[in-house]
């Protein structure tokens, strides 16, 4: 039996950075400049009584959680010794980054969740090592790069709340997704022209669009391929709220209309800011998802006039099979686009082999499916919904470690479901999906509405993709899977293609989740989705199904801020369900600059 | 200069969709193919018994219920036609030929379907996919779409002579129109226009949204009367302008810009003449579809086309046409919430004064514009720097 492949290739640690010292040493000295008038000009007075007054706040807090406890009867205490706390909204303070302690879960859970925190920090150390310098000295170039300091806090607000397996298939996925995070970053810093320089790797990374799969890559075994904006912009906007603000800023000051879709929108501004690493040998734009991703492709061609670009472009109307072998050979075309700029060839065992990985993992997102239609839904939240987007999207089978790990959540899951575990323990109250685009700057807004209202995700739109078992042996047949893969990538699935994708396909999918509540998302710049609301609401009012509209600006939270968007839910709650709070702590508090 | 015979009455044309020759037409028993979009052929819409009717929704007042349907972040273009459907102003159609090359107007013509805005039997919507590049397999995919979707529907549904010669007999007509209109456009060269570009914006138009068999006679005659008219001795404007970007169907808008003292000499946007006129060479010994799909797809200007080569070639077509019609400046106008358009607009506005050294203004605009303060001002100023820039030249030249 052929030996799997190690992913990403030990190859490309080994390639000599080519750092430009003094320029190295003209950046450090820029940025220590602006550090010292950043000091200069701070009120060092107002920031020290801040300190002091959050260290008081903090006494305060200990002293208060003390007399709560003291007061609570023996059973009180016992439970919450097993089960952990339940006001979590206390954990968030005004005008804080972060919250203000871990959650307590429970001792076994909490010392779970501990070793869960201490695995991913040896897991980043040890993925930066592979080339430290260019993988720190990224903090020196590109503001979004600190904001990946914060994964452990976003971990632990995806984390809110849970229990149990899902606690542990939570972390599992958690790992799994930074460790492409923390391997590709330190890829991304080797190969960055201003940073590691790394030209031979340069030779062998093809760059593409952040809303490109990555399957492609599987035929090119031999190469690295990377999203371009996904680290600097797209997953970096999850992680930290404020993020994109200064690259939505830059396009709109630019003429960038500001309805436009904060994704292409913010990709556009990190190019007018120069954001985005200059990296690869060439570039695969796509036509994908929608009309304002489409665009963006114009903006990279300005900033980077010299790096050759294949756009891909997929039919539109998917459904139609007349027009599935244009996807095909547009496949066939960037396939020798490839090979003609990276000397590179295309290998069809090595992509085969990834597509048995791909399809093996397909199946397990199968049965997490058919767990969730069930009563006792076990893999649920906003991280399903990530990894499932992650892995579709970007990993395709290509990490033969992320096929190991989904076997193992798979037992986990099969077992917790035998067990009939809760994954928010008491708090199954609503069986809800979530349809159209989730905020990114409110990554746990499912979390949220499970542990405030009881309202339980059990799975969101862009988690429902294609399941298609992808030909493995024809080679032909390979390309027109490949293409229908493609077409009917995360978003695009729904959006394009028609309405019936969409506003049908919701009707369809609530029957089959038996979920008669949809957190129905309103991205007030998406075209695609805001074209059909008058639709959805008409027939989703005939239908008898509570929707909840909940508006919000995907990337930027000046427009509809976090708690904009949680008061929607608690009115709709309050109001039309006649409902009450699980945790009064969690209706009202103050995150507008918490990550 | 002396008014043009028929102005009037074209101008009358455009105050409805179903005008007096759509009218006419019908009763003569033609079918009335709509369609939005530059990407549908509209030559393959004339074939037969057929004729093709460009959608407008003229005088369009409040577009609330539309907006309840498609949100108001949403392109006014897409969300009037729905609007106007909704209201029953598009009645007349006998099909409408959908292309799904922009989201919005692809959704104002699901909603045609969803809310069944014509009650005529044998009415249909076709939804046809269009290609993002020019190869030889997005060529195959776009011939076959336009036949699978488009000519064998009309085929089906209503018995349409869609063959080749039928096809052929269409472009000779269009090629008539067309040949008239690039005449008139040759006249906007000229130091001194006998054509406005209000005028040219009217008469283009009607070619848009009437048979052409009807409104052929008219177009004759006008051309033959500006052959013969007398320009006023001294021009009534300070500036020439090219006008490039997205859907106009409002005159209102060039004569809002006329108003302020800028003449358009050239218009690059859908509805515009270029390359909405441009003339169909067909070979003898290839088959005319194919050959009309890929002129279509190398004329087309549209930003969705997004290969390297076409987004040069955009900004290559405004350099050509603000030099060869001799403007002062280009304004690059974009409807309001159209991504394509918005996205091209921004960026190509800074290219094309960048590299190509063009004054440009750059402006988004609602449907509706023609009594927009703010546009006249900007519009206004934009003309006053025209006109500074050429006294600093002159006297520099001194």
């Amino acid at each position: 039996m052929a030996k799997t492949p190690r992913y990403p290739n030990p190859e490309f640690w080994r390639y000599k950075d080519h750092m430009d010292l003094k320029a190295q040493a003209e950046n450090l000295k820029e940025v220590f400049g602006i550090f010292k008038d950043m000091y200069k000009e701070a009120d060092k007075k107002a920031f020290f009584q801040n300190q002091i007054r959050k260290i008081k706040d903090d006494g305060q807090r200990v002293k208060r959680e003390f007399k709560e406890i003291k007061a609570m009867s023996a059973t009180e205490k016992v439970d919450l010794l097993v089960n952990g706390e339940k006001k979590l909204g206390l954990l968030y303070r005004k005008g804080d980054m972060a919250t203000v302690r871990r959650e307590w879960r429970g001792v076994k859970d909490t010392a779970y969740d501990f070793a869960a925190w201490l695995r991913l920090w040896g897991m980043l150390l040890l993925s930066f090592s592979h080339d430290l310098i260019p993988a720190l000295n990224g903090l020196f170039y590109y503001r979004w790069y600190v904001s990946y300091f914060c994964c452990h806090g976003w971990a632990d607000k995806s984390t809110m709340g849970l229990r149990g397996s899902q606690l542990r298939l939570t972390h599992m996925a958690i790992y799994e997704m930074f460790r492409y995070v923390a391997e590709n970053l330190t890829l991304l810093s080797k190969c960055d022209e201003k940073n590691g320089n790394c030209t031979e790797l340069n030779k062998k990374f093809v760059c593409f669009d952040e809303m490109t799969m990555g399957q492609i890559m599987g035929g090119f075994p031999d190469l690295l391929g990377m999203p371009h904006q996904l680290l600097p912009v797209f997953l970096v906007s999850e992680l930290d709220q404020l993020t994109c603000i200064p690259y939505i800023d830059a396009v709109e000051s630019f003429g960038l209309p500001s309805d436009t879709c904060p994704v292409p929108t913010s990709e556009c501004g990190a190019l007018v800011l120069d954001a985005l690493p200059h990296m690869g040998c060439c570039f695969l734009s796509s036509s994908m998802p929608c009309d304002g991703s489409t665009m963006a492709s114009s903006y990279f061609g300005r900033r980077f006039p010299d790096t050759p670009v294949f756009h891909l472009c997929f039919p539109v109307r998917y459904y139609d099979e007349e027009t599935v072998q244009m996807g095909a050979e547009d496949i066939r075309a960037c396939i020798k686009f490839i090979e003609d700029v990276t000397g590179a060839k295309w290998n069809w065992d090595a992509y085969f082999e990834q597509i048995k990985r791909f399809n093996e993992e397909t199946t397990y997102e199968l049965q997490k499916w058919e767990i969730n239609k069930s009563a006792y839904p076990q893999f649920i939240g906003p991280m399903y919904e990530l990894f499932r987007k992650w892995n579709y999207e970007m990993d395709g089978g290509a990490d033969p470690r992320t096929l190991k790990a989904m076997r193992k959540m798979n037992k986990l899951l099969l077992k917790a479901y035998d067990r009939k575990e809760e994954p928010y323990p008491g708090k199954m109250k609503y069986r809800a999906l979530v349809w159209s685009c989730p905020a990114h700057y409110y990554a746990n807004f499912s979390n949220w509405a499970a542990n405030c209202w009881g309202i339980n995700v059990l799975v969101e739109m862009e988690s429902l993709n294609f399941t298609k078992m992808l030909e493995t042996e024809d080679k032909e047949e390979a390309l027109r899977d490949l293409a229908r893969l493609y077409e009917r990538m995360v978003m695009r699935r729904h959006t394009n293609g028609g309405y019936q994708n969409v506003v049908d396909e919701l009707w369809r999918q609530c029957e089959d989740w038996n979920a008669p509540m949809v957190i129905m998302y309103q991205n007030v710049a998406c075209k695609n989705m805001a074209t059909v609301q008058g639709i959805l609401d008409e027939q989703g009012r005939a239908r008898n199904i509570d929707m909840i509209w909940v508006e919000h600006d995907l990337m930027d939270p000046r427009t509809v801020s976090r708690r904009t968007m949680r008061d929607k839910v608690s009115q709709f709650m309050r109001t039309v369900k006649q409902a009450e709070p699980l945790d009064e702590s969690l209706v009202d508090f103050e995150d507008e600059i918490c990550m | 200069m002396k008014d043009l015979k028929h102005l009037i009455y074209f101008e009358k044309l455009l105050e409805n969709a179903d005008n007096e020759l759509v009218k006419q037409a019908q009763a003569d028993g033609q079918l009335c193919m709509g369609y939005t979009c530059f990407h549908i052929p509209e030559v393959l819409l004339n074939v037969d018994n057929c004729f093709s009717v460009r959608l407008r929704a003229p005088k369009t007042g409040s577009i609330d219920i539309a907006t309840y349907y498609m949100s108001n972040y949403s392109c006014e273009f897409s969300r009037a036609l729905l609007e106007r459907a909704i209201e029953g102003g598009y009645q007349f159609l006998d099909a409408l030929i959908g292309v799904d090359a922009c989201s919005m107007m692809n959704r104002s013509m699901e909603h045609f379907e969803i809310l069944q805005v014509n009650s005529k039997p044998k009415f249909f919507v076709t939804h046809t996919d269009m290609p993002y590049k020019i190869t030889d397999y997005t060529l195959e995919s776009y011939v076959k779409q336009m036949r699978l979707r488009v000519l064998d529907r009309m085929t089906e549904v209503y018995g349409v002579d869609t063959s080749d010669a039928a096809i052929r007999k269409a472009v000779e007509q269009h090629n008539e129109v067309c040949s008239i209109i690039n005449e008139m456009m040759e006249m906007r060269k000229a130091d001194n226009p006998v054509i406005t570009g209000y005028e040219f914006h009217v008469i283009d138009l009607v070619t848009y949204v009437c048979p052409k068999a009807l409104i052929l006679p008219y177009l004759r005659e006008t051309l033959e009367e500006l052959r013969e008219r007398k320009p006023d001795k001294k021009p009534q404007f300070r500036a020439r302008v090219a006008v490039i970007g997205s859907e106009i169907d409002d005159p209102q808008l060039t004569e809002l810009i006329e108003s302020c003292g800028a003449l358009v000499v050239s218009d690059r946007y859908c509805f515009g003449s270029t390359p909405g006129r441009d003339i169909i060479k067909l070979k003898d010994d290839e088959d005319a579809l194919t050959q009309i799909c890929l002129q279509y797809m190398e004329a087309s200007e549209c930003p969705r086309y997004i290969s390297d080569e076409k987004v040069l070639q955009r900004r290559e077509t405004s350099d050509r046409l603000a030099r060869e019609y001799r403007a002062d400046g280009i304004i690059y106008e974009q409807m309001k919430y159209c991504d394509y358009w918005g996205f091209e607009r921004a960026l190509a506005s800074h290219v094309v004064a960048e590299d190509y050294g063009w004054p440009v203004l750059s402006i988004d605009r609602l449907y509706n514009n023609g009594n927009s303060g703010q546009l006249r001002t900007r519009v206004q100023a934009f003309v006053e720097s025209l006109e500074i820039k050429r006294i600093h030249k002159e006297e520099g030249d001194k």
